[in-house]
């Protein structure tokens, strides 16, 4: 007769038993001699279960809690240093912040003196009249493409007004080309008044 | 016969450290204490199962300076990691956890293995007896096992690992852990002088 090996003995003590040993199953339900084996396994474990328990020589808690507490002060000091770091960094933008809020102020100022000036040389062509003067066939000419670059101008900055909105230095940049023109139209029409003798 | 077999394994933990055990009523207490990082509180925790975590590192480790460190590791694992401790299933289990792979990480790095293998066939000591002295003499068998088949037989049959759990920490097949734990009862038992006549 041929009984169950310590393998198929340790095998027929798990919960889902596999398919090939249920004759071993059956085998061990009849077989004495097995039976006991099967017992001796038990009772050895059950041993193994109750050597006693094992206790370090020293305590180790004073070590453990030791590294902890070093552990945290290095993390402190790490959230320490980082929270400095952002705060020099907050405060560098709030400097640059002020910094760029008072370029702002210092363009739109500019800005408005710039439509002042465009503003008060209309006037001075309006007053001058050119519409109303003879005028030479090179004058015509030049103050034609004068106001020719002034319309440009006039329909960038309306774009800007109502769908393409602009920087404050971009929009000054094209004020002061306004008002460039306008001067070099006010020259011309000078000119040309100083040499008939107005 | 494995129902008892693994509530066993469960009290056994329980009533070995009764002296240190959290009492339930102070438990959620202690535990919420300890995941705010509170030190009293984690040294309840390690109070708690120093006992537990030691005895199982000692069972699978070659040394008692081995089993310290290890205890030392696991501790240190579970006052930085005990904030990811959910609740899912016993704090025990989960401290044993940590301490069962602390102790086998420890077992691949100092390679005791090949040098149990080749004492494989080492006659157990002499004095070994099974009569009043047995204890010490299943102590002694248990540690001339070799490493792997003494972590597997330990992890298995005392601290109620399945062999799934067992390959799942050892990095092995479940195969494997099988066949581990019936080599080292074949060498308990021969060691013991408990081989039957015709088995």
């Amino acid at each position: 007769m041929t009984h169950l090996t310590l393998e198929e003995l340790v095998a027929l003590r798990e919960p889902g038993l596999e398919p090939g040993l249920a004759s071993a199953r059956e085998h061990l339900t009849a077989c004495p001699l097995c039976q006991s084996e099967a017992a001796r396994l038990d009772q050895r474990s059950a041993r193994l279960r109750a050597l006693p328990s094992l206790r370090p020589a020293r305590d180790r808690w004073s070590a453990i809690s030791g590294v902890v507490t070093a552990e945290r002060r290095r993390r402190h000091l790490w959230w320490t240093a980082a929270a400095g770091a952002a705060m020099a960094a907050g405060m560098l933008v709030v400097v640059a912040a002020r910094h760029s809020d008072r370029q702002r102020d210092r363009e739109l100022l500019a800005i408005d003196s710039v439509r002042a000036r465009s503003t008060q040389l209309e006037h001075l062509i309006q007053s001058y009249n050119p519409d109303a003067r003879v005028t030479d066939g090179t004058t015509a000419l030049v103050a034609g493409q004068l106001e020719d670059r002034i319309a440009q101008v006039d329909q960038q900055l309306e774009r800007t007004e109502v769908t393409e909105p602009m920087r404050d230095g971009e929009l000054l940049q094209l004020w002061r080309q306004r008002v460039g023109l306008l001067n070099a139209l006010v020259d011309v029409h000078l000119t040309r008044a100083s040499q008939v003798g107005f | 016969m494995w129902l008892p077999l693994q509530l066993y394994g469960c009290f056994q933990h329980l009533w070995g450290t009764m002296g240190n055990a959290i009492l339930l009523a102070e438990a959620d207490v202690v535990l919420a204490r300890a995941r705010a990082g509170d030190l009293d509180a984690l040294e309840k925790v390690y109070r708690a199962y120093e006992v537990p975590v030691y005895n199982l590192a000692r069972r699978i480790c070659r040394t008692a300076e081995d089993a310290e460190d290890v205890l030392q590791e696991t501790f240190y694992e579970v006052c930085r990691s005990i904030r990811q401790y959910r609740g899912e299933g016993s704090l025990w289990g989960w401290v044993r956890t940590i301490a069962a792979s602390k102790a086998l990480m420890r077992l691949r790095r100092n390679r005791y293995r090949e040098a149990d293998e080749l004492n494989e066939e080492l006659q157990p000591p002499t004095g070994m007896r099974v009569d009043g002295s047995l204890r010490m003499d299943l102590e002694a068998a248990l540690e001339r096992l070799p490493e792997t088949s003494r972590a597997v037989v330990w992890l298995h049959d005392v601290e109620g690992y399945t062999h799934e759990e067992i390959a799942g920490l050892m990095g092995k097949t479940v195969s494997f852990s099988k066949s581990q734990l019936a080599r080292a009862h074949l060498r308990l038992r021969r060691w013991l002088g408990e081989e039957a006549a015709e088995t």
